[in-house]
């Protein structure tokens, strides 16, 4: 045993970087919703950037920490506490033995990640109440709080509502009024919103053929037209084929800022092209490694002068 | 977006990691035979940086890892060779697995709620919808959607019916018509397709879909009503 939930959350899961590869079969991929602070909050660790780690809605679940290890919070702000003493989010944090960890009001962002040195057993479960083991023993054992002095740049996601998307198979369907109105008019975020989509709400869009399309693939971003006229992102548990327009999609580098948005926070559409998309996301990509990169070598450094007990 | 017409498909790109070969605009047994030996192609001798396969009705998509793709020479248009290439190649049509489930059928009722309005809106007696419902052999086109969902088609078109305009909430065994297709509900999920009965046959066995691609459907009425 080496954690225990000690109250459970709402939607908390311990979760992968998505299952590829059996999607012939209607088996969806699933994955974290925001892989970007994913693969921070297991860089700031020193793991590999897709191992396993809990992803955390609000109203959050309550840990307590049986074993002491190294962890980090990285994504939204929900204003995490141990034992009633604040923590900082995007750093490394050493827990002592019996840390309880809370998380006590919503601040910013939606989904929080929490990443344990060496990753965790029972990828893909729904967190109840039960405990949870490490894969590996911990590294370095603490009988006191300690934050690290260095914190992961993740200002790559500030705060925009600008979310760049490529145009979709059947987005000539749409009128040119909807598709003037689809880009650059900010639509708010609705509250049927989870990990299989993202509602959005704005006046019905209207199409210039009612004719029905034949059901094939849609993938994670992919924004369909309902047949009121609505629309929904598909997001990480989307479903593998539908049968409504797709309009367009959300580029896989701004799958993570989408993530982490709100009900009745503003989305703004920008149409862009396949090759930004790519330079957008090698340069996410790279980002993420540079952080893995000074991440490991500040971590070596510790453990030298720290060999296993603090 | 990618058009290619020449050859009898066309490629589109189905957002930044995903692009679609279409085989044809319409649903047939033909172009769906096209499609699962392509797949199979694709399957047994796999591209580099392709992640994963969905074939549907009419197409087949390929799922690629974008860090790889993005950092090819000529980006997404690397990739896109490759498939055109493969697509040069013969394909081989495989015999059709010919597996019949034979599936009993509850209409209408508690669990076939819109079987009253699609009489309605069709103009068509419920005897009749069920008649025509129960009457074709189908063939299994495609696996999607959710795990076990079988597409199966093609339904009569007297039965043709758009999507509602918002998906509800669904159980196991709920059995839908929309548009030319029909298909089961194998676990609890939303969906936008009308109900027209309910089935307790097997979908899914330890989570993996019981009912393949090519394999053929009897529906068997159980009720009277």
């Amino acid at each position: 045993m080496s954690l225990i939930i000690h109250k459970v959350g709402i939607l908390d899961t311990i979760q992968h970087f998505g299952m590829k590869g059996l999607q012939s079969k209607g088996i969806r991929p699933g994955g974290v919703m925001d892989q970007f602070s994913a693969s921070i909050a297991n860089a700031l660790v020193g793991n590999k950037l897709n191992e396993d780690l809990l992803e955390i809605h609000f109203p959050a679940c309550e840990i307590i920490f049986t074993k002491s290890c190294l962890i980090s919070i990285v994504g939204a702000n929900f204003t995490a506490k141990l034992n009633e003493k604040y923590l900082p989010i995007n750093r490394p944090i050493l827990i002592p033995t019996n840390g309880k960890l809370q998380f006590v009001a919503p601040k910013s962002g939606r989904i929080v990640y929490i990443a344990i040195q060496g990753g965790l057993l029972g990828q893909g479960r729904l967190i109840k109440n039960s405990d949870i083991e490490f894969k590996k023993k911990p590294k370095l054992t603490t009988t006191s709080l300690h934050i690290f002095p260095w914190s992961a740049d993740v200002d790559w996601r500030k705060y925009s509502p600008e979310i760049h998307v490529i145009q979709g198979r059947e987005w000539e369907r749409l009128n040119e009024e909807s598709q003037r109105k689809f880009c650059c008019k900010p639509f708010k975020l609705s509250h049927h919103a989870d990990r299989m989509g993202y509602r959005l709400q704005h006046d019905p869009f209207h199409t210039r053929t009612k004719e029905e399309i034949i059901s094939s693939a849609v993938n994670f971003g992919t924004i369909q037209l309902l047949p009121n006229g609505q629309t929904i992102v598909l997001m990480a548990d989307h479903q593998t084929t539908g049968g409504y327009p797709r309009i367009a999609h959300v580029i896989s580098a701004d799958l993570s800022k989408l993530a982490q948005k709100s009900p009745g926070e503003d989305v703004v559409f920008h149409l862009t092209d396949q090759e930004t998309a790519e330079k957008e996301w090698i340069a996410q990509q790279k980002h993420i490694r540079q952080i893995q990169n000074i991440s490991q070598l500040k971590l070596d450094e510790f453990f030298q002068k720290n060999s296993n007990q603090l | 977006m990618i058009e290619e017409n020449r050859k009898g498909y066309e490629i589109y790109t189905l957002g930044d990691s995903a692009i679609t070969i279409e085989f044809g605009k319409f649903i047939s047994p033909e172009t769906n035979d096209h499609v699962i030996a392509r797949f199979k192609q694709f399957q047994e001798n796999p591209i580099n940086g392709v992640l994963d396969l969905i074939p549907s009705y009419h197409s087949l998509t390929l799922c690629y890892d974008l860090s790889f793709v993005a950092k090819q020479k000529m980006g997404l248009n690397s990739l896109i060779d490759q498939v055109k290439s493969r697509l040069e190649e013969p394909m081989q049509l495989l015999p059709n697995s010919s597996k019949l489930h034979e599936i009993p059928v509850v209409y209408g009722g508690k669990n076939g709620s819109d079987l009253i309005r699609v009489s309605q809106e069709k103009g068509i007696d419920l005897h009749e919808i069920i008649r025509l419902h129960a009457e074709p052999t189908y063939r299994v086109y495609m696996l999607g959607f959710i795990p076990g969902f079988a597409y199966l088609g093609e339904l009569d078109l007297k039965l043709t019916m758009p999507r509602k305009s918002s998906p509800q909430p669904m159980i196991p065994g709920s059995i839908g018509i929309a548009g030319l297709q029909t298909g089961i509900y194998p676990s609890f999920s939303p969906g936008g397709w009308n109900i027209i009965g309910h089935t307790h046959y097997p979908l899914l066995n330890n989570g993996l879909p019981i009912l393949q691609a090519g394999d053929l459907v009897k529906f068997i009425p159980k009720n009277q009503l």
